[in-house]
């Protein structure tokens, strides 16, 4: 399995008021492409910070984070939007659509910025993810008509739209009820299935966590384990 | 920019628009108003300006204005801040302006100009009845002489009276003076006298001149402003010129013309002048009733009767004594109360009375101090301090088309250049020719300072031979009186070579190609240079002094309202972008996450500005040209005097064109832009890390 992110003594410090928080503290790390990671640990570990890391929306303070054999420190902002932009998917703890846009438009937004593709090509892309995500019925709708659960699947497809290497999730179940937090992992692993995209996701979530194939645990900043287990299988 | 993202962020601005509408409506309306404003603005003092130039231009100052660059005062046409004694300094020869400035091809025409101001009086009722019977007799008509004797005996009684009465308050040498005056007076009233008269008319009039005419007081002092010029250039090509009555002043003759304006508003007898007032407030919709002002002038009005009835002969009393009676349907006792009956005016009857004043009481009396075809004695200060009189025939009124109401326009007489130069203080070739005439007729010589002593108390090479050098425009003795009647003088005649050869203080320009002003002023700086002449060229903004300031005025406070509009907007439009910026950082940082660049974010909110204000810009602009296209149609009348003189006429038909309408745009546009670089660069700041922050 080739490593899509390699963390190596990764440290992180940021102010918080008149001290320095020590959010990482020499994380090292290789995750391989195609896997389906879980970062667990309670408020403050630094799973979070290492999410970041990771999405390339931050630098470390020492050490160096490699995506895609890429080191980011190295890169300069533009570069680092792209590299976002090319092989990264966000799905968010608030889904952060873009209220003004409907469905169809908030799942087309990242295809837009890359530019590379048709009107009609983008349209079938997105109608098929969609329908994957079981919108299809809400496809003109504004964020601000749908449910939580709903929103967030339209946040997956737009995670999804650019064929991303690495997915990256910060609780994504946390603002939704279980039901439909079930719902929501078991079509990232469908998607992890059929498009071998790698997805990380941080949460405190057990009922989560039982669903990965690798569980890396995080105490202050450290990582306290790193195992890989064999996932609960989906239920009908 | 890829138009697939384009569209995108088109459509985000229009969206995230129409999301804070409240907020866009707000930006909007300000944008709108500031847009309004600059068009309305600056289309409508664009129009102002356009009327304004017109009337002062083709009435009385060109296109451009040429005086002395050393004048110690700017050239002010209508009278600057101070209220004369300007000195413009003086072109010595006019000829060789009009040589230089001729061969500008936009130059239409060259018309020398000089403006003064004179004083003449209207002489007291004894003094015109008296100068009447003279020209009478002098002109042979015996029956017009003695036609007036009845009306000189009434105001004869009327002195003595008058007299009579003073003498019973005066005292020491002032009663001494009355005493004597009231002496001659009656012996003016005896019998005695009266039958002397029938004999020797010129002998008795020459004792009525002298001995009681100074006991009738003195007339009224009058100022009159007056622009020297080429009278036939003038009304050649000033094309608002236009006579009222009379005619113009012939080629070659001396002679004034009357601002008509003038004429009613300060040489009209004072009667006349409180009912044209009065007859003018009515038709502005002003009641006197309960108005001060007018109440006022209604009283004086009605204490202009005695007046009145001094200047009526007794034959124009009977006929108007039973008119006035009809009128009134009263039997007064005595004329001056009917009279005063008759000038007792109010709301209810004061249009029938404007209108009777005119056709009953007119006819009989003498409105003006002049007619028109009579010769009158103007004084005015030479430039080197002394008084200076030229008689001169008034040969008509005139008025400046569209202007007829203007006071300001009404202020400037008009003179022919050789009396002018007369009143200034140079002499015409004639007058110098009559001088040496007199000096060598007196033995008188030249001295100069030099040779003053030899020649004054002897010397060996004083050979008593005069010098005919009088080539100065000056000389000591020009304030001598030289001995000619009114009537030659009024009638000498000069050639166009007079006019060219001699002196102007400032020398219009008019333009064939109005739009070449600024071009063909350039010009003339430079050939007046080439030549040798030490002149300055104004436009006819600054030439017109003061109503040109105040016009500038004007247009300050405009762009300093637009600026204070502009500058809250800027303020508000800069606050309101930041706030919305701030509202969307998550949104932003999510953008950002995803892998929008920083052009994108600002691209993003330059276009909600730049929509909203093509909108509001657009919005502004359509109301801008409704309000004008309506003002244009309808006209915006002139409420006051000054109005008409800005608006050229009396109603202003306002128009616009593309660059206001672009003005107004540019500026909102340029304006709103400013506004947005701050809240742009707070926005491209926003770390994409800010995605990743939970709602609050």
């Amino acid at each position: 399995m080739t490593h899509i992110v390699q963390i190596d003594e990764v440290y992180k410090d940021y102010p918080l008021g008149k001290v320095t928080v020590n959010a990482l503290r020499g994380v090292s790390l290789d995750i391989g492409a195609g896997d389906f990671v879980t970062i667990a640990g309670p408020s403050g570990s630094g799973k979070t910070t290492l999410l970041n890391q990771i999405g390339c929306v931050d630098v470390p303070t020492a050490g160096r984070v490699y995506i895609d054999g890429k080191c980011t420190s190295e890169l300069s902002e533009k570069e680092l939007t792209s590299l976002r932009l090319e092989k990264l998917g966000f799905i968010f703890q608030t889904f952060n659509l873009v209220a003004v846009l409907d469905v169809m438009q908030n799942v087309e937004f990242p295809l837009l910025l890359q530019g590379g593709l048709s009107k009609d090509e983008r349209r079938t892309r997105v109608t098929h993810l969609l329908d994957a995500v079981g919108l299809s019925e809400q496809i003109g709708q504004r964020p601000n008509e749908l449910s939580g659960g709903q929103r967030q699947r339209v946040a997956i497809a737009r995670a999804l739209v650019t064929r991303p290497s690495i997915v990256l999730a910060d609780e994504p179940t946390a603002n939704l009820d279980s039901e439909t937090g079930d719902r929501i992992i078991d079509l990232m692993k469908t998607m992890n299935k059929d498009f071998g995209t790698t997805f990380i996701f941080s949460t405190h979530d057990h009922r989560v966590m039982r669903h990965a194939r690798r569980i890396i645990k995080m105490v202050d900043g450290q990582l306290a384990s790193d195992e890989r287990v064999q996932p609960e299988s989906t239920p009908a | 920019m890829r138009s697939a993202t384009l569209g995108l962020i088109l459509k985000l601005a229009a969206r995230s628009l129409w999301a804070h509408r409240i907020k866009s409506a707000i930006v909007g309306s300000l944008m709108t108003f500031g847009t309004l404003l600059v068009v309305f603005g600056t289309a409508m003092l664009d129009s102002v300006e356009t009327a304004m130039s017109n009337s002062i231009i083709h009435s009385l100052a060109g296109h451009l204005q040429v005086y002395d660059a050393n004048a110690r005062d700017e050239l002010a046409i209508y009278g600057g801040t101070a209220m004369s004694g300007l000195d413009y300094g003086e072109i010595p020869s006019f000829a060789a302006v009009k040589k230089v400035a001729e061969r500008i091809d936009n130059v239409k025409a060259v018309v020398p100009m000089g403006i003064n101001v004179a004083n003449m009086t209207r002489g007291s009722e004894l003094d015109l009845a008296f100068s009447k019977m003279r020209r009478a007799y002098r002109d042979q008509k015996a029956e017009e002489a003695k036609a007036l004797i009845p009306k000189v005996k009434r105001l004869l009684a009327l002195l003595d009276a008058d007299i009579d009465a003073r003498t019973k308050v005066a005292g020491g040498d002032h009663l001494q003076e009355l005493k004597g005056q009231l002496t001659a007076v009656r012996k003016a009233r005896s019998d005695e006298f009266w039958a002397q008269f029938q004999r020797t008319p010129l002998e008795s009039l020459e004792y009525l001149d002298t001995q009681v005419a100074p006991a009738g007081g003195d007339g009224r002092l009058m100022y009159l402003r007056y622009v020297g010029t080429d009278l036939s250039a003038f009304t050649k090509h000033f094309d608002r010129f236009q006579i009222v009555r009379g005619e113009t002043v012939p080629e070659g003759t001396r002679g004034i013309l009357i601002n008509q304006k003038f004429a009613d508003r300060r040489l009209k007898i004072l009667a006349a002048r409180l009912l044209d007032s009065l007859e003018k407030s009515r038709l502005e919709d002003v009641l006197i009733a309960g108005n001060a002002e007018l109440e006022s002038k209604a009283r004086r009005l009605k204490t202009q009767s005695g007046s009145i009835s001094i200047m009526l002969s007794p034959k124009s009393i009977a006929a108007l004594k039973p008119a006035l009676n009809t009128i009134l349907d009263q039997d007064n006792e005595t004329f001056p109360e009917l009279l005063a009956a008759f000038l007792s005016i109010d709301d209810s009857n004061l249009k029938e009375r404007h209108r009777q004043f005119y056709d009953i009481l007119a006819p009989h009396l003498d409105l003006y101090p002049f007619k028109i075809g009579d010769i009158v004695t103007i004084r005015a200060w030479t430039k080197s301090g002394y008084s200076r009189a030229a008689n001169v025939k008034v040969f008509g009124t005139f008025s400046f088309k569209g202007l007829e109401r203007s006071d300001l326009s009404g202020a400037a007489n008009l003179i022919d250049m050789m009396t002018f130069r007369e009143l200034y203080g140079q002499m015409s070739s004639a007058q110098r020719a009559e001088l040496g005439a007199i000096k060598s007729e007196a033995k008188a010589k030249t001295v100069s300072r030099a040779r003053a002593e030899t020649d004054l108390f002897g010397g060996p090479e004083s050979d008593g031979s005069a010098s005919d050098d009088f080539g100065g425009a000056f000389s000591e003795f020009e304030g001598l009186t030289l001995k000619r009647t009114k009537r030659q003088a009024a009638q000498q005649t000069y050639s166009q070579t007079d006019i060219d050869q001699g002196l102007t203080l400032s020398t219009a320009i008019l333009l064939k190609d109005e739009s070449l002003v600024d071009v063909t002023k350039a010009k003339l700086d430079a050939a007046f240079k080439n030549a040798g002449l030490e002149l300055k060229v104004v436009d006819w903004q600054q030439a017109s002094g003061i109503i040109g300031q105040l016009f500038q005025l004007v247009r300050a406070v405009l762009y300093f309202a637009i600026f204070i509009i502009f500058a809250v907007a800027l303020v508000i439009i800069n606050n309101s972008m930041l706030m919305a910026t701030l509202e969307r950082v998550r949104e932003i940082g999510t953008m950002r996450a995803i892998g929008a660049q920083r052009g994108l974010v600002l691209s993003m909110l330059v276009s909600e500005t730049f929509m909203l204000c093509l909108v509001a810009g657009g919005c502004g602009a359509i109301l801008g040209i409704s309000l004008m296209s309506w003002f244009r149609h309808h006209g915006i009348p002139a409420i006051n005097e000054m109005m008409m003189f800005m608006f050229s006429g009396p109603r202003l038909f306002p128009d616009y064109s593309a660059h206001h309408i672009g003005a107004g745009v540019s500026i909102i546009l340029l304006v709103s832009l400013l506004a947005t670089i701050w809240p742009a660069r707070v926005a491209t700041r926003v770390p994409p890390i800010e995605a990743m922050r939970s709602a609050d």
